[in-house]
């Protein structure tokens, strides 16, 4: 019998005991990340410029407002007017912030590695989801944070003015609540359809101001207080956002009764909802469908 | 002018079924104008939404942003322009050639539906003015993203900021902006070629030409001198 040439030591090797963090872990953990990513932190100035850039016009316009009211006490936006106001501003961040959260891991195919972790398909697309949907409520909440600070100290009538201003104000958090969570969900899914961020950016400021002039058009077709008038502010997601607050709250006082949208204040309500759950199905339905 | 990259540009602008990206928009634009005329509107009241709303704030600035900026910059986005930097070609004949492609195919992908939606208004002065104009603002359109694409390495985001921010948002509340618009020189043209009630420029026809051309020669120029200098490097930011 030969003598054996080689042998194999044990060195030690063994398996992981320790605590597994799951997939509550691995998904707030992607959650975080991408909050950092949309606000480019921990990243170079470039990826800082065009968020904080939005950012920065958001908190001018606040500011303003403040500086307004205080010298004339008279306000030219309201808490409610405050989305459709920087509406242009919100578009362009959507461009910027969905296609950096999704595109570049469809494009530079980690999407395996996320998969390969205690995360399902639908884990992933719903904290991208979240995270996106969280920041774009930041960036219409805390201006009008600012601006009721800035109010309850123009105002002279102390608490119950504080209050009032309070109630000036729910309906304008209400509507930013609601115009994160569909902003996000049509933003990403547009995003998550192409890896190309450049496309991704283009198409969703498309669905934008694509649809804005229909809104004009359908209005010029069905003539004046027609039904197909009344429903066309549906087209663009925007308009349709500010029926649906005047569907919640009424129309705003000083606008000379807002958009005509007739009887069919339901409808937006109905409309947002269908908008909502269609974008966030046909997400969840690319995750499971994308090639990992 | 070099045939062989017009015709790779073209390729990667328009091949594998890209082409139908673009399809959509101008298809929006002749099914609105047809159904508002179906409708029995008169085109004095669709005109205005349909032709500058639809066609020029939207439809031309979009073509024009996604081809502008991908002549150019999706070749720099994924290192392939160092296969054509590397050829004895003049700089300058790159980018005359891509900017020639670029306005060709935002011309037609514009110029057509605008010139049946002017058809459609019973007016045939202005379609042909809407195709000028169309063209006017590819060549202006085209030469900026062109530009931009070479100087920067987010062309699209820096593009949609002129569209969305410049003349989208301040160009409705600050009137000045406008001398420095290409959309307002587009509407000027159109109007002085085929005057209607439909458009009205807020800039002169003399501002609008000399304008349009000291973007497309400006932005032409740069997009040149940048490219002469240009510095191949990895993915950043």
């Amino acid at each position: 019998m030969a003598q054996p040439t080689s042998v194999i030591h044990d060195i030690g090797y063994q398996r992981y005991k320790g605590p597994r963090l799951g997939r509550w872990y691995a998904n707030r953990s992607l959650y975080e990340q991408s909050l950092r990513t949309a606000f480019g932190i921990g990243r170079g100035a470039k990826a800082k410029i065009f968020p904080w850039m939005v950012i920065g016009i958001a908190l001018s316009v606040a500011v303003i407002q403040i500086a307004v009211r205080s010298l004339t006490d008279q306000s030219f936006i309201t808490y409610r007017g405050f989305a459709a106001t920087i509406a242009f501003p919100v578009m362009l961040f959507l461009a910027i912030v969905a296609p950096e959260l999704v595109s570049r891991d469809l494009r530079d195919r980690t999407l395996p590695l996320y998969f390969s972790r205690p995360l399902a398909r639908t884990d992933y697309a719903l904290a991208k989801y979240g995270a996106l949907a969280t920041v774009i409520l930041l960036l219409l909440a805390v201006p009008q944070l600012l601006m009721y600070i800035g109010a309850v100290f123009t105002r002279t009538d102390g608490f119950s003015g504080a209050m009032k201003e309070l109630g000036d104000m729910g309906p304008g958090l209400v509507g930013a609540f609601i115009r994160a969570l569909v902003l996000a969900a049509i933003a990403l899914l547009v995003a998550s359809l192409t890896g190309r961020r450049a496309f991704a950016a283009a198409f969703i400021v498309g669905v934008f101001i694509i649809t804005t002039p229909m809104v004009g058009i359908l209005n010029v077709i069905g003539g004046e207080g027609s039904a197909l008038a009344s429903l066309s502010f549906a087209v663009n997601p925007m308009t349709l956002l500010i029926g649906l607050d005047q569907w919640l709250f009424g129309a705003e006082r000083d606008q000379g009764g807002g958009m005509p949208l007739g009887d069919y204040g339901p409808f937006y309500g109905a409309a947002t909802l269908v908008l909502l759950a269609g974008c966030l199905g046909l997400l969840l339905l690319r995750y499971r469908k994308v090639a990992a | 002018m070099n045939p062989t990259i017009a015709r790779i540009t073209l390729r990667g602008l328009l091949g594998r079924r890209r082409i139908w990206l673009l399809v959509p928009l101008p298809i929006l634009l002749i099914g609105f104008a047809w159904a508002a005329r179906a409708f029995g509107e008169p085109p004095a009241e669709w005109g205005e939404p349909v032709i500058v709303g639809l066609g020029f704030t939207a439809v031309l600035p979009v073509i024009a942003l996604i081809v502008g900026t991908g002549v150019l910059g999706s070749e720099i986005d994924d290192g392939t322009i160092t296969h054509i930097l590397s050829k004895p070609l003049p700089r300058s004949e790159i980018v005359f050639t891509k900017l020639a492609v670029a306005v060709g195919v935002t011309g037609g992908f514009a110029g057509v539906p605008l010139f049946v939606v002017g058809l459609l208004a019973d007016s045939t002065p202005l379609a042909f003015a809407l195709v000028v104009g169309a063209f006017v603002g590819a060549l202006a359109y085209s030469a900026l993203f062109l530009a931009i694409s070479v100087l920067t390495r987010r062309p699209v985001l820096l593009g949609l900021v002129y569209v969305v921010l410049w003349e989208g948002l301040l160009g409705n509340i600050m009137s000045g902006t406008a001398k420095l618009s290409i959309q307002q020189y587009v509407r000027t043209i159109v109007d002085w070629l085929a005057p209607t009630d439909i458009l009205a420029g807020s800039v002169s026809v003399p501002v609008s030409f000399v304008m349009a051309g000291v973007f497309t020669v400006g932005m032409t120029a740069l997009a040149v001198q940048k490219l002469r200098t240009f510095a191949v490097a990895g993915e950043t930011g």
